[in-house]
Parts: C-alpha cells; structure tokens; sequence
C-alpha cells in the first residue's frame, strides 16, 4: 500500500486527488455531493477549478483540508507529498488530530469567500495572523511578529505596525482579503486553496486582489487550486481549468486550450454566458435550459442529460460518461464529444 | 471608555430620583395606610380602638401629610442623614431591619450565582460540542425541566424527598439548636448542609437558563466563517472551542449578569418563603402586604439601584470583551 502510495506521486505534483466522493446525509437520504472527481496540480502551477453553485466545488476543497463538516462523508484518495511525513492520503488522517494540523495552515491552506466575516471580530487581525506563525513557524513572541509584519507588508498593506493592532470591523473587504492572504502565506505553503476569493469583492478590489496573487505566486512558488463561477477570472489566473458539474469534473485542459476548444455542451454553455467587451451583442446572453439537479437519488446516466442540447437518447440517459483524453491533456466527459460507450463500459454499468 | 462611564454615572442620579418617585407613587396608592391595616389585624384580634387613638397613631407616624410631602420628607432624611425611615412593623430604622439579614442574603445569593455560572458554562460547551449526542440531550431535557418547573414546588419536592431520605426536616438556614445556642463553629458544617437546598433549588432555575444560551451561542459561532479559517490555519478543537467561540458566545450571558447584583441583594422571595429562608425577599412582601412604606420603598429603591449598577457594569464587562462595542462608543 505503501509503495502504491509513493508511486502516485511524481516529483512535480503536489497533490492528486483520485475518486473522491462527498456523501453528505440529509433528512430524505444520502445525498451524493461530490461524485468520482480527479484532478492533480503541479508544482507552481494554478488550477481553476470552474462550475456553478452547488457542483461540489467547494466541498471537494475542503475536504482536502479535512475541514468539511461532520455530516460529509469523503472517500477517495487525496494524496499530498507532506513534510516529515512523505505521501500520505489526506482521508486518511483523523480530522481533529495532530498530523492533518499540521499540513493544515502550513504546507496547504485556505483563503475564502468572504473576508467580511473570515476573521473573528473579537481579535485584532494581527492577533490572528500570527496565530499562524506561532503554531507552525516559531514561539517567539518577537520573531514571529516579525516575521507576520513582513507577510502583512508583502500583501500590500500599507502602514503594517498600526494596521496589527487593528480589529477587523477597521478593515475594508479588500484588505481583509490581503489579511486574509497574509494569514495564509506566512508559512509559505506548498498549496494555496483560494475558494471565490474575490466573489464578495468589487470589481476593482477584485483585480488588485488577482494581481497581488499572482505576485505572491511567483514570489512564494506556491501553487494554487482556484476555485471559481467567474470563467473571465480564470482565464487571467489560471495554467488549467477543470470545470466541475454536479460533483464530477466533465473538462479538463489547459487554460487557453480551453477556451479555444471547449468541447463538452456545459463548458460551451458556460462560455457562452461570459459578456465580452467589444463586441456588438444585440442579444441576449447565452443562458443553459434548467436548472442543477439535486444530487440525491439521481438518474442513471451524465447529470447534464437534462439540460444538454447534444444528448443521445438511449446513451446519455443511461451511462455515466468518464473523462476521456483526447489529446493535449484535454479531456472530456462526454458521449456526445468522444462517442458511445464501448462494450466495456457496458460492462461496468451493469454491475 | 473613562468618559463614558462618567456619562452614564451622571445619568445614574436622575434615574435614580425618577425611580424613587415613582416607587414611592405606586405603594402609597392602595387606600388606606399602615394604621388602617394595623388597626384592622388587632381589631380583628379583639382590641378596640377609638378613633382617637387612630389619629394619634396616624399623627405620630407623619402618615396626615400629603403623600409628595411625605415623599419629600423621606428624600430628605436619606440625603441629608443617611436615614431611610422607620420601619412601622419592626418599630426601628429602616436601615437596621435591611442589615439584619444583608450579609447572609448575600452569601447565599453569592454562592447560588458562583454554582449557577461554574455548572452551566460548562455544561453549555459541553452540549454544543456534543450536539444531538446522548449527553445533550440528557442535560437539554434537564435543562428544559429546570427552566419549566415553578421553583417553590421544586422546593417542596425537595423537602420532601430529603425528609423521605434523612428523615429530618431541614427548614431554613438555622436549626433550633443553632437559635438558642448562638452560631459557633460546630455548626458550620451542618449549616452548609442546610445551604444545599436552596442552592440547589434556587440555582436550577437560573442553571437551566443559562446552559440553553451558551449552547444556542456556541452552536452560532461554531457555524460561523472564521471558525472554519480558524481551523483552516491550522488551530486544535480546543482553540476553537475556547478562544473563538466562546469569546463570542459570552455576550448575550454577560449582559445576562446585570440583573445579578439585584439578585445577591434581595434573594428569592417564594422558594425563600417555602423554605423559611432568613433572607431580603420575604421582608419585602411582608412589607408591602402591610403597607409598612418606608421599609418597602427603601427595599425597592435599593433594589433599583442595584439593577441600575448591574446595567453600567455589565456594559462595561461587554465593552472590555467585545471590540466592536468598545469602538462604537469611542464615536
């Protein structure tokens, strides 16, 4: 098992996550958030993570942290090279102990959605940051304020030693987002997890925010798993996109491959909906018929069936498509783009 | 923050004035006075009065003035000498009757107060921490029984169960032995076991309460973002629990204190009148019911004072614990 493991991970990758699945129980059942999803991130390298509200995209990362809430249950295989430990799947790890406290924060951490209430008010931000520090890097109340200074400084907070002392309720978004972003560098982890960071923000702040990371990214060489709805975003962030649709992932490809080429009808879909500058658009933006499905006692068959304008009745309604690569490490789940299932996948569907 | 408190003191004085005259209104309203209910319990006992005797009694105790003169008159005995009137059922000062029973009201009221808070903290993080397991439920159900259950017939209940159990009877504070000995330090312990009761009795209530708010608050917090940045950062359950939730959940049972020093000052009137407990509360009722004025009206005052008090120290307590208060109040 051991050696299975480390072979899973090469020298470049950071991170592979394989099969990884949310359950999560509600009321009526068990309802199946996160379905078989894979992807890996290099080395310094940023992956955008891409779909709509309720796809599983934020579960999936924070389930990598281990931070999801009791009622979700992850399987799967989230394997992470972590320092002083080797390749180990993150599952694995008791959520509340000492071993996944001590990637968390240090090799991989988080910055989240909304800054505004990221921060606990009762603490100044300062208090906060160095929480970080002192738990990972070292006790020492003076170098560790130090060392929290610089990061603060690093981020693009001007006047740094006031700013310490200050309660989140001074801070405006944007600068609760550089605290936010400070807290999460300063144990210069291997992976970023940056879930919507710029979502609550507005447009200005957004792109000051977008630019500092970039910034950091090839200061700290961190690499990031960027979590968006906002395609116009990734395109100016990401190297590569995986777009997620009802807990799988159904595309993958590299950043302007992808939006060359989108292949699979959601992916169209999506980028039809993005409004371009410029050009003489009398009509209406492009929406997707329907709405997502809720991921309790689905269907047989692609999750997209219903909304999809290429279906193949008698195909899609009733296997599962997988990603299939087509070539240029684009890859795609989808009857429509890669052809029927095979005798094989016949096979495995009725099981 | 000094000069804010220095505000709310000046606001503390007409506040207090305002209350005085309005307790004083309200117990001098029923008709009659304190010689009509005087004269009615002994005529009814047999002795006859003439009206003669009435009006020398009315006279001697001031009670023909109009009742603001009468008002004023006090007012001006308690600022003036410190003198808040004379008690017409103890026949001394007002000030006097209160002292008699001041410090045990108070030792008691203190220790219910310190087991109220030590067991529902607690308990509170415990039940949010451990939420739908068995052990929440069990201390929900309790506290549910707690909050429900009039404190008098808990009282009783427990009495009785204790009387079952020992059989001994423990009424009040003080056995008969203690009465006619005096206290000495052999009864210590016995006096301790006879605090029990009312502690618990008195406590549950109060208990119940407060372990439902700092549940309801942890739950609240521990759903919040920066609990999950918190966590995110790498911080232990213990952390998170005690740094950031708690802190955050304390608010709504600090501001839950400020009726507690009016508590330790007066006790509680029923369940103390159940359990012939030597303390404020039934002084109160029993002056009231007699119109016995002044007595009643310094209890009251005393009482408002304290709520008053209780009021500017627990927003204190909050500006210190929570931030954003403590900024809001600099503007």
């Amino acid at each position: 098992m051991e050696q299975d493991v480390k072979q899973n991970v090469t020298d470049d990758t950071i991170i592979k996550v394989r099969d990884l699945r949310i359950n999560i129980k509600v009321d009526e059942g068990t309802l199946t958030a996160v379905r078989g999803v894979d992807f890996e991130i290099k080395k310094g390298e940023t992956l955008g993570l891409v779909g709509e509200s309720g796809c599983g995209k934020s579960l999936t990362s924070k389930a990598i942290l281990g931070i999801n809430d009791k009622k979700c249950k992850a399987s799967g295989e989230i394997i992470f090279d972590a320092d002083g430990m080797g390749p180990v799947n993150l599952l694995d790890l008791n959520p509340r102990g000492k071993e996944i406290r001590s990637v968390r924060g240090k090799q991989i951490s988080m910055i989240f959605q909304e800054p505004m209430v990221a921060f606990s008010p009762m603490y100044t931000i300062g208090d906060q940051i160095n929480e970080a520090t002192r738990l990972h890097i070292t006790k020492d109340k003076k170098e560790s304020k130090k060392i929290s200074l610089e990061v603060m400084k690093k981020v693009g907070i001007a006047n740094a030693e006031k700013r310490y002392n200050q309660y989140p309720h001074e801070f405006s978004g944007g600068m609760l987002q550089r605290a936010l972003i400070a807290m999460a560098l300063v144990c210069n982890p291997k992976l970023l997890i940056a879930d919507e960071p710029t979502t609550a923000l507005d447009v200005t702040i957004q792109a000051q925010i977008l630019e500092i990371m970039k910034e950091l990214q090839k200061d700290f060489g961190m690499s990031i798993l960027f979590i968006t709805h906002d395609l116009g975003v990734v395109a100016g962030m990401c190297d590569r996109v995986a777009v997620m649709y009802l807990g799988r992932v159904v595309e993958t490809a590299p950043a302007a491959e992808l939006y060359a080429h989108p292949m699979h009808p959601y992916t169209q879909g999506l980028l039809g909906s993005v409004h371009k500058i410029g050009t003489k658009n009398q009509d209406r933006l492009f929406s997707i018929e329907g709405t997502v499905p809720l991921a309790l006692n689905l269907p047989a068959g692609c999750g997209f069936y219903e909304r999809c304008s290429k279906r193949i009745e008698g195909v899609c309604n009733a296997y599962d498509p997988e990603l299939v690569d087509v070539g240029g490490e684009h890859k795609i789940a989808c009857f429509a783009c890669t052809g029927c299932p095979n005798a094989k996948k016949e096979g495995k569907a009725d099981e | 923050m000094l000069r804010y408190i220095g505000k709310r003191l000046l606001l503390f004085i007409p506040t207090i004035l305002i209350i005085s005259f309005v307790i004083f209104f309200v117990i001098q309203l029923p008709p009659g006075d304190y010689v009509t209910s005087y004269v009615a319990s002994l005529s009814a006992q047999g002795e006859v009065f003439t009206p003669e005797d009435i009006a020398y009694l009315r006279d001697s105790f001031g009670l023909d003035d109009p009742w603001y003169v009468q008002y004023f008159n006090w007012i001006k005995g308690i600022i003036t000498e410190g003198d808040f009137g004379y008690s017409f059922n103890y026949g001394r000062s007002v000030w006097s009757v209160i002292m008699d029973r001041l410090y045990l009201t108070m030792g008691v009221s203190f220790v219910i107060l310190i087991f109220q808070y030590a067991v529902s903290l607690p308990v509170g993080i415990y039940c949010a921490n451990h939420q739908y397991s068995a052990g929440d439920y069990i201390w929900s159900f309790i506290g549910f029984l707690g909050t429900a259950t009039p404190n008098f017939l808990l009282a009783i209940l427990v009495m009785f169960w204790v009387y079952k159990a020992t059989g001994q009877v423990y009424l009040g504070l003080f056995s008969t032995e203690m009465l006619q000995n005096g206290m000495s330090w052999k009864y210590v312990p016995e006096f301790l076991g006879r605090c029990l009761i009312p502690l618990f009795v008195i406590g549950t209530s109060g208990t119940c309460s407060i372990i439902r708010t700092v549940r309801a608050q942890m739950l609240d917090e521990q759903a919040k973002q920066y609990t999950l940045t918190a966590r995110a950062k790498g911080c232990s359950e213990a952390t998170i629990t005690y740094k950031y939730a708690l802190r955050s959940a304390l608010n709504p049972v600090v501001s839950g204190m400020a009726g507690s020093l009016n508590t330790i000052f007066s006790g509680s009137t029923v369940s103390a009148i159940v359990m012939n407990l030597q303390i404020q509360g039934p002084v109160l009722l029993a002056a009231l019911r007699s119109q016995d004025m002044y007595l009643a009206g310094t209890i009251v005052m005393i009482q408002a004072v304290l709520v008053v008090t209780g009021m500017l120290l627990s927003d204190i307590a909050l500006a210190w614990l929570d931030p954003r208060i403590r900024f809001s109040e600099r503007g």
